[in-house]
């Protein structure tokens, strides 16, 4: 009898580990796109001025603050003037912000093309803002929301993603940010120290994709 | 004679309200964190079907009505409890959420989470792969989490997970 319970209490065991192991599984599989210390793919995408940008275009930059956001969503327009700002202050010192809108205007008409096209004007956009045409850029970087920021630092003539998340800790009040991430991790890229917060989340719009 | 007026007054609103019990008043209650999850950590063999939208999210405003219709369906099982956490700013509670809700005449307990700058704490506590897009849909029984969805959920697909655990 003890037998038999130890056996089926083994049995049990055995259950629970192999489901632990199937939903981890599960959930790494759901988590597409780079992790830190991965290469980002460059990318050929046109600008609100009809010119195509690729980031072998910035022969000296040292790396980018590549920015997934776009019109429509009142984040992302939260956080306008602070990505101006990022690129005033990094653009200079070697990694200029490269905006790119992820969005499908089929499905979001505000992000549309000419959509973008005016509100850089509107806005006086001093760094690019591309349209992710056919939306094979953002998936294989792993965006999911905007806004959504991917830092990278050149390496060896590779694009090394070292930051992902948030642009600081309070997209509804820019006057009561704690935290900011992104400057911070731009700053000890430019200090050659480690980043000490190298992912971050935040609410955000869902990319808007057709859905099958 | 001023007090005799306001408690008048007083009984005649009380009055009132007692009788418009029966009509959702579309009530939203402001939470931290905290409060949000000593609900999610019940010990009450009810499902939580816990759903993150905001009113300017058009994805989350467009999957709410099938929402709605699964939340009627299940309302009248002890064992069943729909949640709507906005995460719209709390200033705008009475200038947007309240009259979406009174709009779309959804009677449903409905949040709004209050804690903007502990996003970063907040979200992975919720799981730890949510990026945090919304709409995302989480299912809680016992304090325990069952399912996390990032994503849009169709009627059937909510059914489903609904089913699995009811």
């Amino acid at each position: 009898m003890k037998k038999i319970g130890l056996i089926l209490c083994s049995i049990i065991l055995l259950t629970g580990l192999v489901q632990v192991k199937a939903q981890k599984m599960e959930n790494n599989s759901e988590h597409k796109g780079y992790k830190i210390g991965d290469e980002a793919t460059d990318f050929k995408l046109k600008n609100v001025d009809q010119k195509m940008v690729s980031l072998s275009d910035f022969g000296d930059a040292k790396g980018f603050i590549v920015i997934f956001t776009c019109n429509h969503c009142p984040f992302a327009k939260a956080y306008e003037d602070r990505i101006i700002a990022l690129n005033n202050k990094y653009a200079s010192q070697g990694y200029p912000v490269i905006a790119i809108n992820p969005n499908d205007p089929k499905v979001e008409p505000i992000d549309s093309y000419e959509g973008m096209q005016k509100r850089a004007q509107e806005k006086g956009f001093t760094f690019p803002y591309l349209m992710d045409e056919g939306q094979t850029i953002y998936p294989q970087y792993g965006a999911t929301k905007t806004p959504h920021v991917f830092l990278l630092n050149k390496e060896n003539g590779k694009n090394i993603v070292r930051y992902i998340g948030a642009i600081d800790d309070n997209y509804a009040n820019p006057n009561d940010v704690s935290h900011k991430y992104v400057e911070a991790a731009v700053d000890a890229l430019l200090a050659n120290e480690p980043i000490a917060q190298t992912t971050t989340v935040a609410i955000g719009c869902s990319i808007k994709a057709q859905m099958n | 004679m001023r007090y005799l007026v306001i408690i008048i007054m007083s009984i005649i609103t009380l009055n009132t309200s007692a009788q418009n019990t029966e009509k959702p008043d579309y009530a939203v209650t402001v939470v931290r964190f905290a409060d949000l999850e000593a609900i999610l950590q019940k010990n009450d063999d009810k499902l939580y079907v816990v759903n993150f939208w905001a009113t300017w999210c058009k994805p989350c405003v467009m999957e709410l009505p099938e929402f709605m219709e699964v939340n009627k369906a299940h309302q009248s099982n002890p064992r069943f409890k729909m949640i709507l956490v906005s995460l719209d700013v709390a200033k705008d509670v009475e200038t947007a959420v309240r009259p979406f809700l009174a709009k779309n005449k959804m009677s449903v307990d409905v949040y709004l989470l209050n804690d903007n700058k502990r996003m970063n704490e907040w979200i992975p506590a919720i799981d730890k792969n949510w990026s945090g897009a919304i709409p995302a849909t989480v299912f809680y029984r016992n304090g325990k989490k069952l399912e996390f969805i990032e994503n849009r959920m169709k009627k059937s697909e909510l059914e489903q997970v609904i089913n699995k655990y009811l």
